[in-house]
């Protein structure tokens, strides 16, 4: 890939999460993302847990700057909860965290599980008061007979505390698992989707929200698809996108209904009868979809591809990448094994010049859209030297093998890349392994 | 990677992962088992495109009333590994574009066949005599052509599959258990075992707590049967090992395969609610059937 300077080069940065090959399922990485000005990466975990790294920006002006995230809060977002009139138990996980943008001082972001959204506040506190009248340094209340004289009590700096607390809660509005949430370009308002709603909330707001889409049919033997993803426009705030497993996208006009159960446009590309198998409802189901940036594209990722449409082009997207195609011979040991259910994020770069996404084996793949090149990078504890550039890996599909080529039986499809993010204005890159989150940067040269 | 890929292993597959998301954490998936489902009827659709065409061929060389008796039980001959073989399909498509069906000829050697006309569906030409299976065995661009060309009573049959012998069986809803895969090579008194009526109480149901693991190993329990079963199905469904039956819906539509009972608490209440439930068969020992109505 071409960038400043040449072709541009990953180095390893950072690796965070535990050695250990024994993997907790609670530090089970479940979404990854970095706020708007990228200083801050949170992720969550299948534990509840949400962990932010800050980055060090002191650092930024030197030469060789190497970024640095060090962790700057971790907090219990959401616990195991009982639905007692189903009798299901809703799990803790992390699907999704989304920033909101910075308004002052404090930080916001929402968190979701599969029934509920919490809205944090992360805020600072390096200074605390001291010298109260009526109370001690410790606490305790003075005896009131005791005090002759009065002061001012003033604020004496101390060690940075970085607190969470929850300032919203936002429960009860979704029957079905949350798979999406989504900030509006409003600053207000956001959305949250399940397999079959979408509901638009304001932010101050907990007690009730908007459904503005309902798929659900009104008899259940009727149902032949679900939402998978959505996503607000950045810029327009009346417009939003959701996917569905059938492999469509709708885009909707909040300002056509209030209920926008008809799509503005619908985006779906035929379907290859030569590719027709037993799979192919499951390969075609959507996973993630993402606005590019300027807002003029949007990304979707399937079980073997991601393809970019543009929002005037309705029939057919205008690019099309294969992430991993040669395990398309492979669906039915994918599908034993649940593999071929795993759903893969996609991100774009900055200037939307570059996408990427992950793959098995701890693969994930770059394309310049650009310079139509791509590129096969592996996150492993091998690679893991603080600046060593990250050789492209290459999958053998068949025939003989190359030197430095893995084959496709080779692969491991526990080491699977769900979760990347890319910084909003640097080549900086969180990948996340199973509980590990890597990060990676390029090579300043 | 292995793949042991045939149209009845999917289904066994398929249903074995439906029942399992029930006991997962979270509650049923239902993005998740809807897709399962898909992955069921379109193997489900070529398993009785495959039987329908046994039908017919074996139709063309027997009289009419040998030939009526034989398409209402919907029964197929041959050794399992000829019927395995039936219903094998490599799927090259990364290679060649086409997907192909690979079938053992009696010399012993795969036969090919590389489908690329123009329908997606059309696995073979109608003039094609060794491969006679219907164009619609599952639909790709024509989502209606989903329903087969069966014979009668197909929107009155179950079909039940034993997970541990791949024994596949028919039932109609008047009571009749037809086999149609035995894992042994057919017995002459096999059609008269399966003529004989096997009348499923739909009401009575007994939940095995057993159900709930989200292992299918071995249990070492005897399985009761009926005394009807018992000479039909011994050398099926074996005597010692526990066998899943599980029984999927013919007719209808998606759902019928799928309960949203335990993730919509609307759906207690909607009409024709599927769901997945027990059932016993009485006798020497008991069996663990899940039937999908």
């Amino acid at each position: 890939m071409a960038g400043p300077g040449g072709d541009m080069q990953w180095c390893f940065s950072q690796v965070k999460g535990a050695i250990d090959d024994d993997v907790a399922e609670a530090d089970i990485i479940s979404t990854v993302e970095f706020n708007h000005t990228g200083e801050l990466l949170a992720t969550g975990d299948k534990g509840g847990r949400v962990v932010i790294f800050q980055q060090e920006i002191e650092n930024k002006n030197q030469p060789q700057f190497r970024s640095e995230y060090n962790v700057y809060s971790t907090f219990q977002s959401h616990e195991p909860e009982f639905d007692y009139l189903k009798s299901l138990e809703i799990e803790e996980k992390i699907n999704k965290i989304r920033w909101l943008p910075q308004k002052n001082a404090a930080q916001f972001l929402l968190s979701t599980n599969d029934k509920t959204i919490k809205l944090w506040k992360i805020s600072e506190r390096d200074k605390r008061p001291e010298g109260y009248n009526l109370k001690e340094d410790d606490g305790r209340y003075k005896d009131p007979n005791t005090i002759t004289s009065l002061r001012v009590p003033v604020l004496i700096p101390m060690d940075l505390m970085v607190e969470a607390s929850p300032r919203r809660v936002f429960a009860n509005a979704h029957t079905y698992h949350i798979n999406s949430i989504s900030v509006n370009s409003d600053n207000e308002t956001y959305l949250s989707a399940d397999d079959l709603r979408i509901n638009l909330w304001h932010l101050e707001i907990t007690d009730r929200s908007f459904n503005i889409v309902d798929i659900k049919p009104a008899n259940m033997e009727e149902l032949t698809e679900v939402i998978t993803a959505a996503e607000f426009h950045p810029h327009q705030c009346n417009t939003f996108v959701y996917s569905s497993s059938k492999g469509t996208i709708r885009l909707c006009d909040m300002r056509a209904s209030a209920l926008c159960d008809k799509h503005s446009k619908l985006f779906e590309e035929p379907e290859d009868p030569s590719n027709r198998s037993f799979f192919s409802e499951i390969i075609s189901s959507i996973s993630d979809v993402k606005f590019s940036h300027n807002g003029r594209y949007m990304m979707t990722r399937d079980y073997l591809s991601m393809k970019i449409w543009d929002l005037n082009m309705e029939n057919r997207p205008v690019e099309t990448y294969q992430v991993h195609e040669y395990l398309r011979s492979k669906l039915c040991s994918l599908y034993e094994n649940d593999c071929i259910f795993d759903k893969f994020e996609c991100c774009w770069n900055g200037n939307d010049s570059v996408v990427m996404t992950g793959s098995y084996n701890n693969f994930f793949r770059m394309f310049d859209r650009g310079h139509r090149r791509d590129v096969t990078l592996e996150a492993s504890r091998e690679n893991s030297k603080p600046m060593q550039v990250l050789k492209p890996r290459k999958v053998c599909a068949g025939g003989k093998r190359k030197k430095d080529e893995i084959s496709v039986d080779s692969l491991d499809f526990n080491k699977k890349i769900l979760h990347t993010a890319w910084h909003p204005q640097d080549n900086i890159i969180a990948v996340a392994t199973t509980n590990n989150l890597y990060i990676f940067q390029d090579k300043v040269n | 990677m292995e793949c042991a890929f045939d149209a009845q292993n999917l289904i066994s597959i398929s249903l074995r992962k439906i029942q399992s998301s029930r006991t997962q954490r979270g509650g049923i998936k239902l993005h998740k088992n809807l897709l399962v489902t898909y992955v069921l009827r379109n193997a489900r659709q070529f398993y009785m495109s495959k039987n329908l065409s046994q039908a017919q061929r074996t139709h063309q060389y027997e009289d009419v009333a040998a030939a009526r008796e034989r398409q209402e039980y919907l029964e197929l001959t041959g050794s399992f590994t000829e019927l395995a073989d039936d219903f094998y399909c490599n799927f090259t498509g990364l290679e060649s574009g086409n997907w192909h069906c690979g079938a053992h000829q009696p010399s012993g050697q795969p036969a090919e066949v590389a489908h690329q006309d123009a329908s997606p569906c059309a696995m073979a030409s109608p003039s094609d005599p060794e491969l006679m299976v219907p164009e619609a065995c599952w639909s790709c661009a024509d989502k209606s052509t989903w329903e087969l060309p069966m014979p009668n009573a197909q929107a009155n049959q179950k079909t039940v599959l034993d997970l541990d012998t791949h024994v596949v069986t028919t039932v109609t809803t008047n009571g009749y258990f037809h086999s149609d895969c035995c894992a042994q090579p057919k017995q002459p008194q096999g059609a008269q075992c399966y003529a004989k009526k096997r009348k499923m109480d739909a009401s009575y149901h007994i939940v095995d707590p057993e159900f709930y693991l989200p292992d299918f190993g071995p249990v070492p329990c005897k399985r009761m049967r009926t005394d009807d079963d018992t000479h039909s199905d011994s050398e099926q469904l074996g005597s010692t090992n526990i066998s899943n039956l599980i029984s999927v819906l013919g007719s209808g539509g998606l759902s019928d395969f799928v309960s949203w009972q335990q993730t919509d608490l609307e759906q207690i209440f909607a009409t024709q609610t599927i769901c997945l439930k027990h059932t016993l068969l009485t006798g020497s020992g008991w069996t663990r059937a899940i039937e999908a109505f």
